[in-house]
């Protein structure tokens, strides 16, 4: 079984859980309904866990999705999702500037981890207040245009703009990866 | 495209941080909520032109410099209107009036720091309020000096001279992260001698608090010192890996896949082929 790791981060409210249950073929396990489940008690002591989902898409092929955990602390939970990704995606609400702060501490985090590629995605950019695409990645701290990742405008909870939002992650990875190997051919 | 918000969730210092970053140019106000000041004037006006600072004002009739001058008695108002028409169209007020040997070099110096420097450093004190940021507002002459300061340069001296970072604890970096430089070479800023020895250490490995241990400040101490070389671009918070175990048994199945759980190689080393990609782009691109 072939298999793609694509995990789907971002800050509180921008739609991860959303954009992955938008994909998924499979019912996922979110957190946050886990948590409205369980009384104040049970959830003091629910162990982290993570969104999953997964869309097969050929005998053995799959992609699978991981959802980092909602909480703020950057424990071994993140650190063992972001090693293993092969690609991953920040979902920012573009209507929320007050989470560009913690949406670039886990960029800075997840950089330091991982030379997985990734795109950015902005979610809500219809919301009265949102910040641009223009706008966004300096906020993000990703000052130079040549060296940002690609942006793209996503609704999660539209499937179709999910998947496209995929798509262009895909397309993002298979660059990376010819000039992965154009660094290493030898000459 | 309009920028606004609340100081309340993104505060001053990374307002700054933004405008300079982006090298934009327009016209900053910032509304101060009743709570965080209240007399009755609230409104602030600041200007850039590329990300630097050119021009503040506490009113918007386009008299603020001109008042200036003439509080310090220096010129008065009807005066530095009447000679600002002798110069060329464009022409900033305070170059117009040097031109004129109305006002010497030192003399637009000070101007500019009460204009900007002590107006704008004041504004970090405020607890809460709006901001709004028109990149198609005009830039009136009337107000400039033809001085500009880095953004970066105000915010330092803001946060240096601030008391009171109630407004602020909840935006300074983590006492668990550390701190990585984005620079290159040293800072081109004069840090003081507290901040360079934070500088040192950025390592990206060295947490806050034992950095404050380590210098003999207090934590709070540091965080506030780390939070300035962050909004003025020297070196970006790095959050490190919590130390604490699961507290309870894993759960790790609940909706994990087992690879997950079994060692395997990073991801790397485990190439996707190129049918396998071929594969997916056309699945996605059929399903869009």
């Amino acid at each position: 079984m072939e298999i793609m790791r694509l995990v789907v981060t971002g800050p509180v409210g921008a739609g991860k859980s959303t954009f992955i249950q938008s994909i998924s073929e499979i019912q996922v396990v979110d957190t946050d309904r886990r948590a409205t489940d369980e009384t104040l008690a049970l959830k003091q002591k629910t162990t982290v866990a993570f969104d999953f989902g997964r869309l097969q898409f050929g005998p053995k092929m799959a992609l699978h999705l991981y959802g980092t955990p909602g909480q703020a602390r950057f424990d071994f939970m993140w650190d063992m999702l972001i090693r293993k990704a092969h690609v991953y995606i920040l979902l920012v609400a573009a209507h929320r500037p007050h989470e560009f702060r913690y949406a670039r501490r886990m960029l800075s985090f997840m950089q330091h981890r991982s030379r997985a590629p990734y795109i950015i995605g902005l979610t809500h950019s219809d919301m009265p207040g949102a910040w641009t695409m223009e706008n966004i990645p300096i906020a993000l701290g990703l000052l130079d245009p040549a060296k940002r990742p690609p942006l793209i405008q996503v609704n999660p909870t539209d499937a179709d703009s999910a998947v496209r939002a995929i798509a262009v992650l895909v397309q993002h990875f298979i660059t990376h990866q010819a000039h992965q190997r154009s660094l290493v051919r030898p000459r | 495209m309009a920028i606004t918000g609340y100081l309340a969730e993104f505060s001053l210092a990374e307002v700054f941080q933004f405008l300079e970053q982006g090298h934009k140019t327009g016209l900053l106000t910032i509304v101060a909520s009743p709570e965080s000041r209240p007399s009755s004037h609230q409104g602030h006006y600041i200007w850039f032109k590329e990300g630097l600072i050119v021009a503040a004002a506490s009113q918007s009739d386009g008299h603020g410099l001109s008042t200036l001058i003439s509080q310090r008695g220096w010129l008065g108002d009807r005066a530095a209107f009447r000679l600002s028409q002798y110069c060329s169209p464009g022409t900033p007020l305070g170059l117009c009036l040097k031109s004129q040997h109305v006002l010497s070099s030192d003399q637009l110096k000070l101007l500019f720091y009460t204009q900007v420097m002590r107006q704008v450093c004041a504004l970090f004190t405020l607890e809460n309020g709006s901001f709004h940021f028109d990149c198609r507002a005009a830039i009136p002459n009337s107000e400039l000096t033809g001085l500009s300061a880095p953004a970066t340069e105000v915010t330092l001296a803001g946060l240096r001279a601030l008391r009171d970072w109630s407004a602020l604890t909840d935006k300074l970096p983590e006492a668990t992260s550390s701190l990585v430089s984005v620079i290159e070479g040293k800072p081109h800023l004069r840090l003081k001698q507290t901040e360079w020895q934070v500088w040192e250490f950025t390592d990206g490995r060295t947490p806050l608090y034992e950095i404050a241990e380590r210098l003999n400040i207090t934590l709070e101490k540091l965080r506030q010192i780390a939070f300035r070389l962050i909004v003025v671009g020297l070196v970006e918070e790095l959050p490190l890996l919590g130390k604490e175990p699961f507290e309870e048994e894993s759960d790790l199945n609940l909706g994990s896949p087992t690879e997950f759980q079994a060692q395997e190689p990073s991801s790397q080393e485990a190439e996707l082929s190129s049918s396998f990609l071929q594969n997916l782009v056309s699945f996605l691109t059929g399903k869009s």
